[in-house]
């Protein structure tokens, strides 16, 4: 097991490579000038030459890229092209509540999923079943931004319970966490209760059933264990795109997180943002998989890596 | 039955009276407090001479201080200079500076302060707006502590202007010495407020200056947060999570005007708003054709219908609140004529290519498809593409051989105020792109003598006369499709007193700012 997840650690460079030349050849491929975009409209042909140098935007592609790399090994990022605050400084802000949040957003759509799923799998087409079915569609097909409106709407605007947004204290996260994991609450309420049916559907279960173990046991201990494996899939994923992806809900509550950091740098063509927040977010989406990976060996013992 | 009447009438007079009488008394001003201001973008520095954003310019006009500044009628008054003189032949402003001013790192403003204000922009680290000054001006002299005379290298009427401008915001020279660029990180000036932090693209904080030579300011401390999503701000408006907004979406307009808790302003600009037409491509190289198509656009409906009123339409390229700026009759819409003109140049039917910017300027995309519209009706067909504005600020800026591009539109807010600054960068031949603004490429001897003239005026008359006769040049020879200038809506709590609206877009609060409890 130690050496499996040594092996995927390392594995972590090639990615990491991988990701940074894709990352910047993208960058290189957007239209659009830095140093026009910082200087502004009334900058002088001066002005442009001058920031392009002083960032070094002049030199040729290939070079730029061996430079960003000899020093992204040493925890260099950069600075912003457009705050001058070291890239290393804005992922520091950025990151750890980026991360609060996501762990927020899981555990609401871990138990809403997890329990909306269980229920309607194990009273297949009662009217408890089907309205998971339908509030599922419903979360999936709403719009997050909107959705997240209309919370404000209700919650701040309207009862005044919780702030607007912004971020600060607990308080400024539980909306944003409800809006996010209820979205994917949906997907995982979905995927439980497609694998659970699955799974009680086996010989294994009903055996179980005839021995005349009590219900709640077979669903919890028999069934749900072995059920686990594509939810556990899904909740990593989820988790990943919390953590990378949540770009809607940091805008609509104006929340200091990596999406809004990665969206705004994209926008300003403020490369080695860009670059250093798409690193991180790779590397936690890796580390996610690897987590998920373990969780399979727990859940499932004939699992073995090794 | 009468004297009742009068009675009762006088009465309601006395009652009202008192009303009035105390609601003055609800006026006084009351200090504390913090203010929550949400804008709908990061600053980009809080370096004054780097920055050229408006949510920069904003916050820099709370920290560092002028020596001259606008009032919000785009004149200039005094600031940190107290007075100054002209000499003769318009090269060299003595100015006499205010005493007892110190920076918020405890260092006194003085004239080496402003001496070191013009060495930096004159010097080799050429900040971003240091083009605003490196034309003209020549280098300063100390004369004593308070008194600073700087020299021209060429008579330049708009010199104050410039002054004027943001990025003519005094900073410590201490700090500039200590910090060089990262200034931004470490912002220091002389303003009714001082900075605490920035937290990238989620908030500036700012604290009230005790020292501050106008007086101790009201409010206690400024909070200036990014708020990118337009309805986000309207909503924290609501929720009294901010207690001023700006930007507002027009359709958001008469709900929160009907709420009586909130003010909503709706202000003229500085801004002009047109199409720019690259004359460099037929048919567009024909003035009739430029003409036609002024002609065929009804800005007045724009105006009404499309801006609800929030927009006011422009003859020339200069908006009405450029300093400079002179009425004479634009384009009336007359469709047929522009059918006529069309004809005559040989070009009864024309495809043409029409870009636009898209939430760039308040309803832009909207605007150029009004224009699309209007052109249709005079048979021009226009098709209308967008462009993130990254990519469009590069895709019209290239020179006259990479480029196809036909009609697009544009906005242009001098930000020194004043209507040189307003012409010269956008139609001086001096001033074509790739390296100016002159993205169409228009070119005239009469346009650049007149300019010229009125930028090295040394007398006011002069220069308005010049002005004057430039925007004329510019209305005959149609460089652009000529549209509106739109205005600026910003909403607050009506318990906010004492904010400043300035016509360059740029809204702050001063030491006279304050908030009822």
């Amino acid at each position: 097991m130690a050496g499996y997840v040594l092996r995927r650690i390392l594995l972590l460079v090639p990615v990491l490579i991988g990701v940074s030349l894709v990352s910047f050849g993208l960058l290189q491929l957007v239209p659009g000038d830095p140093a026009l975009i910082l200087a502004g409209e009334e900058a002088s042909e001066e002005v442009l030459i001058r920031i392009r140098q002083e960032y070094g935007l002049n030199r040729p592609l290939p070079v730029q890229f061996l430079s960003y790399l000899r020093h992204a090994v040493v925890g260099d990022l950069g600075i912003s092209i457009q705050s001058r605050q070291p890239v290393a400084t804005l992922l520091g802000q950025r990151f750890p509540f980026t991360l609060k949040l996501a762990f927020l957003a899981i555990l609401v759509s871990a138990t809403l999923g997890l329990v909306a799923g269980i229920v309607a799998a194990t009273r297949r087409n009662s009217p408890l079943d089907i309205a998971a079915l339908l509030g599922s569609l419903v979360g999936i097909s709403l719009p997050i931004f909107w959705l997240g409106l209309l919370a404000i709407l209700v919650f701040s605007v309207k009862l005044r319970w919780l702030p607007s947004g912004g971020a600060g204290t607990f308080a400024h996260l539980i909306l944003p966490a409800l809006v996010l994991g209820a979205a994917s609450s949906a997907v995982i309420a979905r995927t439980t209760r497609a694998s659970m049916l699955e799974v009680l559907r086996q010989d294994y279960v009903r055996t179980a059933r005839a021995k005349g173990v009590s219900d709640r046991l077979v669903v919890y201990r028999h069934a749900l264990g072995n059920a686990m494996i594509p939810i556990l899939t899904v909740f990593g994923l989820e988790f990943g795109y919390n953590l990378g992806g949540a770009v809607l809900t940091e805008t609509v509550f104006s929340l200091p997180g990596v999406g809004r950091l990665i969206v705004e740098g994209i926008f300003a063509r403020d490369y080695p943002v860009v670059q250093g927040a798409l690193l991180i977010v790779a590397t936690t989406f890796v580390l996610v998989n690897l987590l998920t990976d373990v969780a399979y060996a727990y859940f499932d013992p004939r699992i073995h890596y090794n | 039955m009468r004297r009742i009447v009068a009675l009762w009438l006088g009465g309601l007079l006395v009652v009202s009276g008192l009303g009035t009488i105390q609601s003055v008394v609800a006026q006084a001003p009351v200090t504390g407090g913090t203010l929550t201001f949400a804008a709908g973008a990061d600053p980009d520095s809080l370096d004054p001479q780097n920055t050229q954003s408006n949510p920069g310019e904003q916050v820099n006009r709370m920290m560092y201080e002028n020596l001259v500044r606008f009032n919000t009628k785009m004149q200039i008054e005094p600031a940190l200079a107290e007075s100054w003189t002209q000499s003769a032949d318009g090269l060299l402003w003595t100015f006499k500076l205010r005493k007892g001013v110190r920076f918020h790192d405890g260092t006194p403003f003085d004239a080496q302060a402003v001496k070191y204000f013009v060495d930096r922009v004159l010097g080799d680290e050429k900040p971003f707006k240091a083009s605003l000054y490196t034309p003209f001006l020549q280098g300063a002299q100390v004369v004593d502590d308070h008194t600073v005379r700087v020299t021209l290298k060429q008579p330049f009427a708009a010199f104050l202007f410039r002054l004027a401008h943001s990025a003519g915001g005094i900073v410590s020279p201490a700090a500039h010495q200590k910090w060089g660029k990262d200034l931004t990180l470490h912002p220091v000036g002389t303003g009714p407020f001082k900075f605490v932090e920035w937290v990238k693209s989620d908030r500036v904080v700012l604290e009230r200056n005790d020292a501050y030579w106008g007086g101790r300011p009201l409010l206690d401390r400024v909070l200036v947060k990014t708020v990118r999503e337009d309805s986000a701000r309207v909503l924290m408006l609501e929720a009294g999570d901010a207690d001023l907004i700006l930007n507002i979406p027009p359709e958001d307009i008469p709900r929160l005007r009907k709420d009586p808790r909130f003010a909503i302003d709706s202000i003229p600009t500085a801004r002009a708003l047109y199409v720019v037409i690259n004359v460099k491509k037929k048919p567009f190289d024909d003035v009739r054709v430029r003409q036609a198509l002024n002609l065929a656009v009804n800005r007045e409906a724009i105006v009404k219908s499309l801006f609800q009123g929030n927009a006011e339409a422009v003859p020339g390229i200069v908006a009405p609140l450029q300093n400079g700026f002179a009425k004479l009759p634009g384009y009336a819409f007359d469709p047929k004529k522009a059918k006529e003109l069309l004809a005559q140049a040989g070009v009864p039917a024309l495809k043409v290519k029409l870009w636009s910017p898209k939430g760039r300027y308040v309803k832009d995309f909207e605007l150029a498809q009004a224009v699309q519209q209007d052109l249709a009706a005079v048979g021009v067909d226009a098709a209308l593409t967008t462009m993130e504005w990254g990519a469009y600020l590069s895709a019209t800026k290239t020179g006259a051989e990479q480029t196809d591009r036909e009609l697009f539109l544009l906005g242009w807010s001098p930000s020194t105020g004043e209507a040189q600054w307003g012409i010269f960068p956008l139609l001086h031949s001096s001033q074509l792109a790739p390296k100016g603004d002159n993205r169409g490429f228009f070119a005239s001897k009469a346009l650049d003598d007149a300019i010229d003239k009125a930028t090295a005026a040394t007398s006011e008359q002069t220069r308005l006369g010049a002005l004057r006769e430039a925007q004329q040049i510019v209305i005959k020879d149609a460089p652009a499709i000529f549209l509106i200038s739109p205005n600026m809506i910003v909403g607050a709590t009506k318990k906010l007193h004492g904010v400043v609206n300035l016509p360059l877009e740029l809204t702050y609060l001063t030491e006279k700012s304050w908030k009822e409890k």
